[in-house]
Formats: C-alpha cells, sequence, structure tokens
C-alpha cells in the first residue's frame, strides 16, 4: 500500500462509542483521538473492559462508531460502502481474534485460506499459500486437522496464519497469544515483526507486559480512553511508562528471560536476545 | 467472480455434505413435487401424442366435424362441466352427411352415432359397450385391420355387425365369432366381421373400438327413433392439398344447412387431440396445481432448513465477513446451497417421475410417457425457481447479519 508519508494510515478523531440506551448507557470508548502511521507496531495494554476490543473491531471495519472520525488512508470510513468496507477488510486488514473464531467444520488448511477465497484466488494456490503459513508455524503435520484436534496454542497459531495469509498491510491482533506458553509466544512474535519488517502495520492488544518489547509504540488505555503513549524507541530503559513497568515489576522468572530490550526499529532480530535486566 | 462461483459451489457442495441427512430430506420435498409434475406432463404429452400420431398415420388428410362449439381446453371449470352440450341434442344430421359427400375432393365420409343400449349375448352382457352406427366408409378413413370376416357394408343385411377383438371375447369368449348372434335392446344382429385389437382407446373418434359393437346407420336409426344425430362425422380428403379447399367448403355448406349458425366444429391435425382429450386435460391440470402445491411444501422446506443453516452459522457468517467476505459472497453462498438443493431435487424428481410414469403406464395404460425437452426444460426451470424463490429470504438474511452481533454470539 503507498500512502503519501503526511497522511498517517490510521486516523481517529474524538472516537466515541457507547452500548446500551439511556439509563444503561455505557461509553465504551470516549474521544480517542490516535493517529497510527504506516509501520507501526504498536501494542495496546490495559484492564479489562477499557475498550480495547471495541478500538480494534472499528479498525477494523467490523463495527461503527457513533460519534468521531475514522479515516483510513485519509479516507473517511464512514462515507465508504459496505462493500468497499468488505474490500478493505479482504485485502488490507488481517485479524487474529481474542477467541480464536476458526470455523469449526473446516480443517485447519481450509480455515486458513478462507480470506483468500474473498480476493478470488483459485484453490490449488490458496491452499499452497495456506500451506506455506502453516509451515511457518509449525504447523505443516496438521493441516488436515479439525479445529477442535488441536491444543489450544497451536489453535491460536492457525488463527495467526490465517490472519497473515492474506498478506495484510494491517494486521489486527486481540491477544495473540494471550493463551500460549511463552515458547510458543515468541514464535508468534517472531512472526509479526517479520510482517512488520515488510512494512506493515501492527496493531496488538496484549495482557502480557513482556510483548510489548516488540512493538514500537504502546498504548495503554483506561475507561475508554488513551492513558499513556509511548514511543519506545525514544525512551530509556527505566523510564518506560509506569504502567508496563509496575507490570514489569511482577513477572515471573521465564518471562524475563524471553523479554527483550526494546530495540530502535525492529530490525536485527538478532541482538534482541539481551534482557531487560 | 468465474472463481468465486467456484468457490462457492465448493462451499455449497462441502456445508451440505455436513448435514447429510436434513440435506437428503429436504432435497425429497423438492424430488416429490418435481416426479407429480413430471408424471403429469408426461403421461398427458404421451395421451395427446397417442392421437397426434394417429391423424399423421392416417397422411393428414381427416377432418372430423363435431356438433356444438369448441370448449377451450386446459381449464379448470371443465372438470365441473366437462362436455357442455352433453345433454343436448347434436344438431348434425344425415342431410349433412349426404351434402358433404357431393362435395368435390372428398373421398370418404363416416358418420358415427353413438347409440345408447346395451349389448347381450346367450348369457352375457358387457357393460359399457360403446354400439356406433355407420358408413362402410368408416374403414376407409380410419384402415382398421379386420381379424377375421369383412366390415359393414351396403349390400348384406342390415342387422349385421363388426365387433372389437375384446368384446368378441367377452361377449362368445373367442374371436372366431364369425355368423354368431347377439342382441342390441332386443333386436338380433349376426357377426359378419371381427376387427384385429387395436389397443388404441384414446383417438380421435371417441370410441374404443376395441370394446365397440359397430352397426349399420339404418340400423341405428331405428333405434333413435327413425332421426339421426350424430356425435361426429369423419371426412377424408382426396390428398392432404386439398383438405383445406375441402375444409372451406364443408363451413359454405353447413352454414348454410344450419341457417349460418356456427353450431359445429371442424377440427383437423393437432387441433383433434385436444378436444378429445378435454377431460384428461383438465385433469391434468388439477393434478398439477396439487403437484404445484407439493413443490410449494418442498421450497417451504428448503427456507426453513437454511434458516435453520443460517442460524447455526451465524458466527461462521461473522467470521467470513470479518475475513474480507462482502454481503454479496454471503448472499451467494446460502443461494447456492439453496440451488443445489433444488436443483438436485428437480433431478431426481425428473428420473422417478420417469419411473413412476413408466410403471404407471406399463400397468394401467396403453400408451408411454412422452419425452421431451420440454419436460426437461420445465422441471429445470421450475426447480430454479424454486431455489431462487425460497433461498432469497435466508440468503438475504444471513447477509445482512452485522459481523460484531453475529460474532458475540455462543461465545
Amino acid at each position: 500500500m503507498k500512502t503519501d508519508q503526511q497522511a498517517p494510515v490510521i486516523d481517529l478523531r474524538a472516537l466515541t462509542k457507547r452500548y446500551g440506551i439511556g439509563d444503561a448507557e455505557h461509553t465504551v470508548l470516549d474521544g480517542v483521538n490516535l493517529k497510527i502511521e504506516k509501520g507501526e507496531f504498536i501494542a495496546i495494554m490495559g484492564p479489562s473492559g477499557c475498550g480495547k476490543t471495541t478500538l480494534l473491531n472499528i479498525l477494523g471495519l467490523l463495527d461503527r462508531a457513533d460519534d468521531g472520525d475514522y479515516l483510513l488512508d485519509g479516507t473517511s470510513v464512514e462515507s465508504l460502502s459496505g462493500l468497499r468496507h468488505a474490500h478493505i477488510r479482504s485485502n488490507q486488514v488481517g485479524f487474529v481474534f481474542q477467541n480464536f473464531n476458526l470455523v469449526p467444520r473446516l480443517n485447519v488448511i481450509e480455515n486458513v485460506a478462507l480470506p483468500l477465497t474473498y480476493k478470488g484466488v483459485r484453490k490449488t494456490k490458496r491452499l499452497q499459500a495456506a500451506s506455506k503459513m502453516l509451515a511457518n508455524f509449525h504447523l505443516s503435520e496438521r493441516e488436515y486437522y479439525m479445529p477442535w484436534q488441536l491444543s489450544g496454542g497451536q489453535t491460536q497459531r492457525v488463527a495467526i496464519a490465517r490472519a497473515l495469509v492474506n498478506d495484510p498491510s494491517i494486521v489486527l491482533a486481540d491477544e495473540p497469544t494471550g493463551n500460549l506458553d511463552s515458547k510458543s509466544s515468541h514464535v508468534i512474535m517472531e512472526e509479526l515483526s517479520d510482517i512488520h519488517k515488510r512494512g506493515n502495520t501492527i496493531i496488538m492488544v496484549t495482557h502480557n507486559p513482556s510483548l510489548t518489547t516488540y512493538a514500537s509504540r504502546v498504548i495503554t488505555m483506561l475507561d475508554g480512553r488513551i492513558d499513556t503513549d509511548t514511543k519506545v524507541p525514544r525512551e530509556p530503559v527505566n523510564k518506560i511508562d509506569t504502567t508496563k513497568r509496575r507490570l514489569d515489576s511482577h513477572k515471573t522468572e521465564t518471562e524475563k528471560a524471553v523479554v527483550i530490550k526494546p530495540q530502535k526499529k525492529p530490525k536485527a532480530k538478532k541482538s534482541r536476545k539481551k534482557g531487560s535486566k | 467472480m468465474r472463481l468465486l462461483i467456484i468457490n462457492h459451489i465448493e462451499n455449497a457442495i462441502e456445508s451440505l455434505r455436513n448435514t447429510r441427512t436434513r440435506t437428503g430430506l429436504t432435497v425429497l420435498g423438492v424430488t416429490i413435487g418435481v416426479a407429480s409434475i413430471t408424471v403429469i406432463l408426461s403421461l398427458s404429452g404421451g395421451a395427446t401424442k397417442v392421437i397426434t400420431d394417429q391423424v399423421e398415420e392416417l397422411g393428414g388428410n381427416i377432418a372430423v366435424i363435431r356438433p356444438g362449439t369448441a370448449l377451450q381446453p386446459n381449464r379448470i371449470d371443465d372438470i365441473t362441466s366437462p362436455m357442455n352440450n352433453a345433454y343436448a341434442a347434436s344438431n348434425l344430421t344425415d342431410t349433412d352427411i349426404k351434402r358433404i359427400q357431393t362435395l368435390p375432393d372428398v373421398e370418404a365420409v363416416a358418420p358415427m352415432m353413438l347409440i345408447s343400449g346395451s349389448v347381450r349375448a346367450d348369457d352375457t352382457a358387457p357393460a359399457n359397450t360403446p354400439i356406433v352406427a355407420t358408413t362402410p366408409d368408416l374403414i376407409s378413413i380410419t384402415n382398421f385391420p379386420i381379424h377375421d370376416g369383412q366390415f359393414i357394408d351396403e349390400i348384406t343385411n342390415q342387422d349385421t355387425a363388426v365387433v372389437g377383438s375384446q368384446l368378441s371375447i367377452d361377449l362368445f369368449g373367442t374371436d372366431q365369432s364369425i355368423g354368431k348372434t347377439f342382441k342390441i335392446r332386443g333386436k338380433s344382429f349376426t357377426v359378419i366381421g371381427v376387427l384385429k385389437p387395436l389397443k388404441r382407446p384414446i383417438n380421435y373418434n371417441n370410441v374404443d373400438f376395441d370394446h365397440a359393437a359397430i352397426i349399420n346407420l339404418d340400423s341405428g336409426k331405428a333405434f333413435n327413433q327413425n332421426t339421426v344425430q350424430l356425435q361426429q362425422i369423419d371426412v377424408k380428403a382426396t390428398t392432404k392439398e386439398k383438405l383445406p379447399s375441402v375444409l372451406s367448403s364443408i363451413k359454405k355448406t353447413l352454414d348454410e344447412t344450419h341457417h349460418g349458425e356456427r353450431d359445429y366444429t371442424l377440427l383437423t391435425g393437432d387441433d383433434l387431440s385436444k378436444p378429445t382429450s378435454q377431460f384428461f386435460y383438465a385433469v391434468a391440470a388439477t393434478m398439477t396445481v396439487v403437484a404445484a402445491i407439493s413443490l410449494v411444501v418442498g421450497g417451504i422446506g428448503i427456507m426453513n432448513i437454511l434458516l435453520v443453516s443460517v442460524a447455526e452459522r451465524t458466527r461462521e457468517i461473522g467470521i467470513r465477513k470479518a475475513l474480507g467476505a462482502s454481503n454479496g459472497h454471503i448472499t451467494a453462498q446460502f443461494m447456492i446451497e439453496s440451488l443445489a438443493m433444488s436443483v438436485a431435487g428437480g433431478f431426481a424428481g425428473y428420473v422417478s417421475g420417469y419411473l413412476i410414469a413408466f410403471i404407471i403406464s406399463r400397468s394401467f395404460l396403453t400408451f408411454d410417457p412422452l419425452f421431451s425437452w420440454q419436460i426437461a426444460a420445465m422441471t429445470f426451470g421450475v426447480s430454479i425457481v424454486v431455489g431462487t424463490l425460497f433461498g432469497l429470504y435466508p440468503a438475504l438474511r444471513a447477509s445482512r447479519k452485522d459481523p460484531i452481533e453475529a460474532l458475540r454470539q455462543y461465545h
């Protein structure tokens, strides 16, 4: 995707989302202003119910905001038709859901190939691409398993493989490593940074602070607002935003081992294993 | 887009295969509807074809005059009054015959007068025997094959009769019945000829000659208080090319004798088969309506099962939308599932319809069901229409689901 440097890929202006009506009304997103440039790797953190998932859904054009503007590539999405939205989801956005959301009656490779269907890719090519993507996640021998035959970690990896198969310019990941052990998390984060290095934008929601080290920018949310917004590489290690440091202090030994010192730009994969302390 | 359609078809077949029993039962609903339509169309087509074939066999130079005005075939109210002139006396008389006989290019004229009454031999009395009073010309028009003896003629005694092969067996227990006598309304008739089995209960003369007794017109006249009332006059022109001129001269003559009143119907070619099978048409029309109802029921079955399927796969719809499926894709997916079921039902119905039609025709009827591309096209078209009509609502409903709402289901 070619965008001029001036216009951010994503530009949110006073975005507001409410659920319920009358007394039961609940504001999930309360005037969120956010600019995301092309090629950023953003980690969104925050307590449950602070609107992270809703924000991600709106970014992925699955949901619509009640107020405010969402400009994607300089165009307000409100002005686009439902068909355009579908095209954007098909060609530009890759989704990793919190609860995997694999189609239960399709096997692993068909699930991964599913996004390509709507791009009109021929079946053989589709399966080839899916197979290649699964190999990246060490799932080659699980290609013809059904989703319910996989372990939690494998399911999550399949879900991520599916999000990446159509080579999206924006990857939206809702806790992509939420259910994984640190080793599997690492595999996934490596893959995400790989995608990131190819110039794609990644927006990831996570509860695991150690993963924010892959990110180029960490946003914490609280009660539907952006609490802190830190461009990681510019911060000294000991001055990383308070939320993150607070959470870091509760880490276990194993997690510490995986945590990697933030890089200026996450391009050098080899130099990562330094440890944060 | 072509590729996407292939994708959708693969997808639809896959999802239908996953719910085999339910799909099978739904398809069965359409199958029954289409099968009944196929049976009705093929059998009524077969019956019509029998007559048109006969007419063609005769060289296409036959015209038929019937009393009364022609009814529009294929009308439902024909059921309640199949022949609205059934109780009126016929206004075709022997004067008409004589006048038509003198017209140029007319080769033969055969009147047909149906006599009411029963036929009785020594100890047998077959019911429902048609008694036809006619002239010797009839055989030159219909070319009846004679099994034994001769056809009625002018020379022999008036009280002679020709019997159909089945009537001969019913009356005398044999088809060698020359010289034997039987009684019509107490009057004795001697059998001078026996027809070969024709096996044509449906024909343009409206008489099953296998069961009929054929007597001279004069004898018939005697049974009817010496007046002639004809049910039909068969006219044969010398050649096929002369038929139109014969027709116009017949019209002219009859208009004269009937004082300009069009109280007769002149039929040729394909028209012959229509009024002949008028009642048949009416029955077929009613049965088609019944079959259409069963088809609608089958269609509702499709709609029902698709709605269940949409509800079950709400989440899948949400996932697909999130992965880039447009509303059109979702609509197409379910429409193709609907069409796959209805077309499969249509095909199965077409095949089983012909099986049933053959079983019926071989065990109860004397003709075979008709094979024509029209019937195939009709069943195919009907199943497409059913699939589209009843698939549209579930498909649109599926496509309009909000992806977020859909994904939230069954969390």
